[in-house]
């Protein structure tokens, strides 16, 4: 009988947890997909250029890429 | 310390009527209070406003979540990859592996760059952490680790520190020292203390304070001269995998996510949870931030990778395909975000496009599942790191 007890009283507080998050939730000021989606196309547009891994840079300026050597025949 | 891992595991006196009783301890706003049984039933009885019974609670938590839903569903007006149908097409990408860094004796769990560009510290399921020279594949330095499967690793932003740790349920800081005869075991500083394993770690932006995550549900903040929890952060129901800080230095956020399947925002300084996201099928192996700091990216064992919009407060994108049915263990973004890198349960390594959502490249060359993908800092090379006990270096 006391187990039962006790599982409802850890329930309460779980459930009043609950109820207090999601209140704190639902108050967040949220912003149109549509302005969000643009803003974030337009960071990558700004920073594509100096993007490495996007553009690709020269052998010789990357330090993991190998140089080309001259091979004298 | 969790509360959510067990019911009562300490046998002592109850703080309110002083019985020496089995004790819950459970928090309450972020403090421990240990209670007997009794007493928490009473508090619980007591705190309840006339009118309120556990019913009407759950009721009332069910209509908020259709409102937040809803709420959520009217900002939904558009998706991101028709926003960015006229942004150029990415060309045919050649990435190939540059480096591969052998050593370790068993599978590489995790991994990081230091901020100098080219060293890379790394951990493994045989207890040896490694911090490597990525030019040359020089070990430079070596740690054996008390236990076995250390999951998490991390450099300090100086470049003079490492921190990793595992199944020994803490973060342990090693100060990197020049000379290689010293012994790094020695000047070994225990930061972090868990009930359960540490999944992922990272120092904030100096040296001087760790965020820790924990199997045992929780993610703490800790200072790590003196070792004191600074802050405990409590709402996931189920171990935490990851996490992964705000990228500016003025934010004060970071994210993690969990076996729960949520992915959860949280401010620093007060421990509060601000947004969560649910809308993953299973465990969420990886979070990672937009460069931007206004998104995140998620990997998870559903096979798919999401982005999050945090300012609207939606999943905005789903990286997926029929043909990919293994999990991602690993995510992260090229420099302008453009890309996102992820690793597979299945070997693979799959490069999305981020904005139109489709896949550009696909990387084969590890024997076993990946389990970690980093991006460098200048973002010339990523570093990916398997089971098959290897990591590469591709660019």
């Amino acid at each position: 009988m006391e187990a039962g007890k006790v599982c409802s009283s850890n329930s309460v507080l779980q459930a009043r947890r609950a109820v207090e998050q999601l209140r704190l939730e639902a108050s967040l000021e949220r912003i149109r997909i549509s302005v969000a989606a643009t803003q974030l196309v337009q960071y990558c547009q700004e920073h594509g250029r100096s993007d490495p891994l996007l553009t690709g840079i020269a052998a010789s300026s990357n330090p993991f890429k190998d140089k080309k050597t001259c091979v004298l025949l | 310390m969790c509360d959510q891992t067990f019911l009562a595991a300490t046998f002592g006196p109850c703080d309110n009527c002083s019985a020496n009783r089995p004790l819950m301890n459970i928090y309450l706003k972020n403090e421990p209070i240990n209670y007997c049984s009794l007493c928490v039933e009473l508090m619980a009885c007591q705190g309840l406003a006339p009118g309120e019974t556990l019913a009407s609670l759950k009721t009332e938590s069910e209509n908020l979540k259709v409102k937040l839903e809803e709420e959520r569903a009217k900002l939904h007006d558009v998706e991101l990859h028709q926003v960015a149908e006229k942004v150029e097409a990415l060309g045919q990408f050649v990435m190939k592996t540059r480096r591969t860094l052998k050593g370790h004796g068993n599978k590489v769990l995790c991994t990081d760059w230091c901020r100098d560009k080219r060293r890379i510290v790394s951990s493994s399921q045989d207890g040896k952490v490694i911090v490597w020279d990525a030019y040359t594949t020089n070990k430079e330095h070596a740690v054996t680790m008390p236990c076995t499967w250390v999951m998490a690793c991390a450099y300090a932003p100086s470049g003079c520190a490492i921190a990793c740790g595992g199944l020994d349920n803490k973060c342990s800081v090693y100060p990197l020292s020049l000379d290689k005869n010293e012994n790094l075991a020695a000047k070994k500083k225990s930061v972090a203390m868990h009930t359960n394993y540490l999944s992922a770690c990272s120092f904030t932006n100096s040296d001087m304070q760790i965020l820790t995550s924990s199997g045992d549900g929780t993610c703490a903040l800790w200072d790590v001269e003196s070792g004191q929890l600074l802050q405990s952060f409590h709402g996931h129901t189920a171990d935490v995998l990851t996490l992964d800080l705000g990228p500016s230095e003025t934010s004060n956020i970071f994210i993690s996510g969990g076996c729960d399947k949520k992915a959860n925002v949280w401010d620093m300084r007060s421990g509060q949870n601000i947004q969560s996201f649910e809308t993953h099928d299973s465990d969420i192996n990886a979070v990672k931030f937009y460069p931007s700091g206004d998104a995140f990216a998620s990997g998870s064992d559903d096979a798919t990778c999401r982005l999050f919009d945090l300012r609207a407060d939606r999943e905005v994108a789903i990286y997926s395909k029929e043909s990919i049915i293994f999990g991602a263990s690993s995510v992260d973004f090229s420099l302008s975000g453009r890309l996102l890198f992820a690793g597979y349960n299945d070997y693979t390594i799959n490069v999305w496009d981020v904005l139109k959502g489709t896949r550009v490249a696909i990387l084969f060359g590890h024997e076993n599942r990946v389990s970690t993908v980093r991006v460098s800092p200048d973002g010339t090379a990523f570093c990916s790191g398997s089971w098959d006990n290897t990591l590469r270096i591709w660019a």
